[in-house]
C-alpha cells in the first residue's frame, strides 16, 4: 500500500491553503529555532570572547561594567586602580603580564583602547599588516576598523566626532590586528601612554622619556580604568583573585561573571522557548481545523477510493499522511527558515560587536523539531479517524 | 453468477416497522449480460447496487457471487473482494482531477497487489481500446464522452468479473451515451456481469435484462427479460 501518489494528487489540489498553512507551520517554528540558537550563539560567542581574559583587575564597582569595558570595549565611567597597585601587578611573580587598559577616546565612531603591546600580541597573535605601535602617536586597528594604513585618525571625546571635541594631535595607523572574532575587532589600539598624554595627564614614564610600554615608573602613572592580567598557573589565577578582592580593588575571571549573567538570562530563554513552543502547538491546532475541514471536501474522493478497492486502513492511512506531511514540510522549512535567520542575527551583531556570534543547529533544536513532529503525528490522527469512521456511499455520486 | 436471496436492508435509525429501503426476495445477474436497474427517484436502486457491490452490508439475507457470501464479510474483506472482483462507472465520472488520464486509471494500483508495471501496460491498452490518448494534461480537460471513458478504462483496470454503473450516461450527451452503451454490450459479450442503475431509454434498450424497482421492490417480483 503506498498513499503517496494520492497525498501528493490531494496535496496538488488545494496548493494555495495548503501552502499558507505550511508558511504559518515554518513560521512559528522558524522563530523558536531562532530564539534557541542565536541564545546560544549569543552564550557561546561572548565566552569566547572573554577566553583571553583570564582576571581582570578593576577599581571596586560592578563587575558587570568591569567585563563590559575591558572584555566587550564598551567603556563605562568607572573608578581608577592607582599606578601603584599596576606597578605592584605588574611586578607578581605568578603573573606573565599585566596590561593597563584606558579607554574614553573614539575615532571615525570606533573606541580608541589604550594597552601596551603586549596585550595586543596576546589578543591577535602575529598582526595580519603592518607592524606594532612603537611610538604613543602610533595605532594599530581591529579587523573589522575601515581605515588604512598610513592614515591618520583624531581621537575625539567618546560619541564625539565633532570638530571641537577633537583631541589636537593625531595618530597613525601602522598595522592591523588578526581577527580575534572579539569586540576587538571593532577597537582602534594605541599604546596606553597615547590616551593619558591625550587628556594632559603624566605618562608613565619619566618626564623627557619618549618610550612606551613596561615597566612604568608609579609616581607617573595616572591610573587606569581595568588591568587585564594574565597568570602563570590556574592556582596562581585564583590566588591573585584573593590577593587583590580589597577595599581599593576588585579582582575578577570575566568567565564567571558571564556565567552570573548567563544565568540570568537563562530565566529568559526558558520562557521564550516555552512561548515558541506554544506558539508552535497553537498554529499547528489551528491549522489541523482547516485540514479537517480541506479533508470533509475529499471525501467524495476517499468514496471513490473505497469504490474501488481501497481498504478503510488506506484511506485512513492516505489522512493521516497527508497532515503529517504538511506538518513535516513546515517543520523543516522552519528549521532552515530559523537557522537561515538565526545566521543573518549573527552576522548582523558580529559586524555591530566584532563578536563572532557562532550559530549551530544542536540536539534542542533537533528535539523541538522532533516533538513538533510526534506531536503534528499524533494529533493528524484526529483528522485521520475521523475520515476513517465516516460512511463514503452518501458521497457517491 | 451473482445471487441475492432474501435481502432486506434499512437504513440505521429506521424503525423496525417501517418499510425496508430493500426488500428483495430473490435476483440473478448473470454474467455475460448487461443488466439495468430502473425506477423511480428513492426505489432504492443505487442502494441495491452498493449493496451487490459489497459496499453496503444488508440488514438480512445473502448476496452470493460464486458460493461466496459477500454480505457475511467483514468490510476489509468485502473491500478487497470488490477489488478483484468490480469495477465502477459512476454519473459524474468521479476521476481526480488534477490527474492525466493514465493517472486515473493506475490510480488503484497503489493499494492492489499488482505491480505498477503491469497495471501501467494494462491501463494504457484500455485507454487505447476506448479512444482516448494519454497526454500529459488534466483529465479534467478532455470532453465528458473521454473522461467516461477514462472512468471505464479505470473500472476495467484489474480485469474485474463484474461492472458496476450507477446513472453512467446521465452526463453524457446521446452520441456519447450511445457509444457507452455499445461498449457495456461489447463488454458484456466479453463474459462480465454488467449492473447499471439508469433511468436512460438508450441504455434500458441495449439491456438484456431490466430489473424494475419501486419501493424497494422488484416490480411484480420478476426481473423483466
Amino acid at each position: 500500500m503506498n498513499p503517496f501518489p494520492v497525498v501528493l494528487s490531494l496535496l496538488n489540489r488545494n496548493r494555495l491553503t495548503l501552502a499558507f498553512f505550511v508558511m504559518l507551520i515554518t513560521f512559528a517554528v522558524g522563530l523558536g529555532i531562532a530564539i534557541t540558537t542565536q541564545e546560544r550563539a549569543v552564550r557561546q560567542g561572548s565566552a569566547r570572547a572573554a577566553d583571553k581574559f583570564d582576571l581582570v583587575v578593576g577599581s571596586p564597582g560592578s563587575p558587570f561594567d568591569l567585563v563590559l569595558a575591558s572584555v566587550f570595549a564598551r567603556p563605562a565611567a568607572m573608578g581608577l586602580v592607582d599606578g601603584d597597585t599596576l606597578v605592584r601587578l605588574m611586578a607578581e611573580e605568578s603573573v606573565n603580564f599585566a596590561a593597563p587598559i584606558a579607554f574614553g577616546d573614539s575615532a571615525n565612531g570606533f573606541p580608541i583602547m589604550g594597552t601596551t603591546a603586549q596585550f595586543v600580541g596576546h589578543l591577535s597573535g602575529e598582526l595580519s599588516e603592518g607592524r606594532m605601535f612603537a611610538a604613543p602617536a602610533e595605532a594599530v586597528l581591529g579587523a573589522n576598523v575601515p581605515m588604512r594604513l598610513g592614515e591618520r585618525l583624531y581621537a575625539a571625546h567618546d560619541g564625539f566626532d565633532l570638530a571641537e571635541m577633537l583631541h589636537e594631535d593625531t595618530v597613525e595607523v601602522v598595522g592591523r590586528m588578526t581577527r580575534t572574532h572579539s569586540a576587538w575587532d571593532n577597537v582602534v589600539v594605541v599604546p596606553v601612554e597615547q590616551v593619558w598624554i591625550n587628556h594632559g595627564l603624566p605618562s608613565g614614564h619619566a618626564e623627557g622619556e619618549d618610550r612606551i610600554g613596561p615597566p612604568f615608573l608609579a609616581e607617573a602613572l595616572p591610573g587606569v580604568p581595568a588591568v587585564v592580567v594574565k597568570p602563570a598557573t590556574v592556582p596562581a589565577a585564583y590566588g591573585l583573585r584573593n590577593a587583590y578582592r580589597t577595599d581599593r580593588t576588585q579582582a575578577i575571571f570575566p568567565a564567571e561573571i558571564l556565567v552570573q549573567l548567563y544565568a540570568l538570562l537563562g530565566d529568559a530563554r526558558a520562557i521564550m522557548s516555552f512561548l515558541a513552543l506554544a506558539t508552535q502547538i497553537l498554529v499547528v491546532a489551528a491549522i489541523l481545523s482547516g485540514v479537517v475541514i480541506i479533508l470533509q471536501l475529499y471525501r467524495s474522493r476517499f468514496a471513490i477510493l473505497r469504490a474501488l478497492g481501497a481498504t478503510s486502513g488506506y484511506i485512513f492511512l492516505v489522512a493521516w499522511s497527508y497532515v503529517t506531511l504538511l506538518i513535516l514540510i513546515g517543520a523543516l522549512l522552519g528549521l532552515a527558515l530559523g537557522a537561515g535567520a538565526s545566521w543573518a542575527v549573527s552576522g548582523y551583531l558580529e559586524a555591530q560587536s566584532g563578536i563572532a556570534i557562532p550559530v549551530t543547529i544542536g540536539w534542542p533544536e533537533i528535539q523541538l523539531i522532533l516533538m513538533l513532529i510526534g506531536a503534528g503525528a499524533i494529533l493528524a490522527l484526529l483528522p485521520a479517524i475521523a475520515i476513517y469512521r465516516q460512511p463514503m456511499v452518501d458521497c457517491l455520486r | 453468477m451473482l445471487d441475492l436471496l432474501g435481502l432486506e436492508h434499512r437504513f440505521s435509525g429506521q424503525s423496525a416497522g417501517a418499510q425496508p429501503a430493500l426488500d428483495i426476495a430473490s435476483l440473478t445477474i448473470t454474467p455475460g449480460r448487461l443488466t439495468v436497474i430502473r425506477g423511480p427517484s428513492g426505489s432504492g436502486k443505487t442502494t441495491l447496487l452498493y449493496v451487490l457491490s459489497g459496499l453496503i452490508k444488508p440488514s438480512a439475507g445473502q448476496v452470493r457471487w460464486s458460493g461466496l457470501d459477500i454480505a457475511a464479510l467483514g468490510e476489509t474483506e468485502r473491500d478487497r473482494w470488490r477489488r478483484r472482483n468490480a469495477g465502477f462507472v459512476f454519473q459524474s465520472f468521479n476521476l481526480m482531477e488534477e490527474l492525466n488520464p493514465l493517472g486515473n486509471v493506475t490510480l488503484a494500483a497503489y493499494f492492489s497487489a499488482w505491480t505498477d508495471r503491469t497495471v501501467r501496460k494494462r491501463a494504457i491498452a484500455l485507454l487505447e481500446r476506448f479512444g482516448i490518448a494519454n497526454e500529459p494534461r488534466r483529465v479534467d480537460t478532455y470532453s465528458q464522452g473521454e473522461q467516461q471513458r477514462v472512468a471505464l478504462a479505470r473500472a476495467l483496470v484489474f480485469d474485474p468479473p463484474i461492472l458496476f454503473a450507477d446513472e453512467p450516461t446521465a452526463s453524457l450527451d446521446a452520441g456519447n451515451s450511445i457509444q457507452l452503451c455499445d461498449d457495456f454490450k461489447r463488454l458484456a459479450s466479453e463474459g462480465r456481469a454488467i449492473v447499471a442503475v439508469s433511468h436512460d431509454p438508450l441504455l434500458i434498450a441495449a439491456a438484456d435484462s431490466v430489473v424494475a424497482l419501486d419501493h424497494g421492490r422488484i416490480g411484480d417480483g420478476k426481473t423483466l427479460s
